[in-house]
């Protein structure tokens, strides 16, 4: 079967021998990998009431956000028509756009921080 | 050169070994496959130095990851595609230094008594211009005539279907035949086709 001279050039590449000391050189990584100390494991009993209170922080936002935004959204719809009730919807609103606003930098600072390293994790 | 199943059970034996605890063990895995990994990174760059660095990252890594080889598939397939992955990366943080591949050079024709150099000038170039292909093209064919030109290897290695790799192989084709128009007169066709041929053989 003949080849096309691509191939016959490409295919025909010299064959590179590694150096004398590549074998050490990895031996030498792995063992010292090896004999490495094992990683220290996260302190998950430290961390877990950081990460209970955490937790119980977020879902008090988010509910508060979602009752603020219900407020808001039927003070908007009864006091359209009625603009003396603009006042009492105006602080909900103010406080809803705050924990909004808060949100969306927490979201951004983290996008940012995983694009930072390289998208892993 | 030892029988492929050979290969294989003593890769089977080392891995059990390591994981057993005994790190020595590993050496062998490196001594039978630090040739290949280290051809295969200088075919992805051309820099010897760097070559190596790469292989022996690719090993370090294969070493942390052993316990992750579910043994489905060959050992030197899992490996080859780890060390592959590892070399894309970091040539996607430090790409190797070529030029584009509309300006890679075609050697001028040379008169009869410089036909070896003339060769030889022109066969380095086709193989540097192979580094100016776009990755998507380039990682096809770099495996393919690594793997001696099995297209079902070089699929394995880079974890995408056959008809793909064989679909980025002609791409890669075409733009070095554009580039190089005098290389493969009279065998341009046929060089595709044989892609398929051999393949059914």
């Amino acid at each position: 079967m003949k080849h096309g001279e691509i191939d016959n050039i490409l295919a025909s590449e010299e064959e590179l021998v590694p150096s004398s000391g590549f074998l050490g050189a990895v031996m030498h990584r792995v063992e010292e990998e090896a004999s490495a100390p094992p990683p220290i494991p996260f302190p998950w009993k430290r961390a877990l009431p950081g990460i209970v209170l955490a937790l119980a922080v977020l879902a008090w936002g988010t509910v508060t956000l979602v009752r603020y935004a219900l407020e808001a959204g039927s003070g908007f719809t009864m006091s359209l028509p009625d603009m003396h009730l603009a006042a009492p919807v105006a602080r909900p609103v103010e406080q809803a756009a705050w924990v909004v606003g808060a949100l969306i930098i927490s979201a951004a600072s983290w996008l940012l921080s995983r694009r930072l390293a390289g998208g892993r994790g | 050169m030892r029988a492929p199943d050979e290969t294989a059970n003593a890769d089977l034996a080392d891995v059990d070994r390591v994981l057993g605890g005994d790190v020595r063990a590993f050496e062998g895995i490196v001594r039978r496959w630090q040739g290949p990994l280290v051809n295969m990174a200088w075919r992805y760059c051309r820099d010897r130095g760097r070559a190596e660095e790469l292989a022996q990252e690719a090993f370090v890594r294969a070493w942390r990851g052993l316990g992750s080889w579910r043994r489905e598939a060959t050992f030197s397939t899992w490996l080859f595609a780890l060390a592959a992955n590892v070399y894309r990366n970091d040539l996607k943080r430090f790409p190797a230094v070529t030029v584009p591949i509309d300006e890679a050079p075609e050697p001028a024709e040379l008169p009869a008594h410089d036909a070896e150099l003339h060769e030889r000038r022109r066969n380095e170039a086709l193989r540097r211009a192979v580094l100016a292909l776009p990755l998507r093209y380039r990682e096809p064919v770099v495996l393919y005539y690594f793997h001696e030109m099995d297209v079902g290897a070089a699929a394995s290695t880079l974890r995408l279907p056959e008809g793909t790799v064989k679909a980025r192989l002609a791409r890669a084709r075409g733009l070095l035949r554009k580039r190089f128009p005098h290389l493969d007169e009279g065998h341009a066709t046929q060089a595709v086709g044989n892609l398929t041929e051999r393949k059914e053989a």
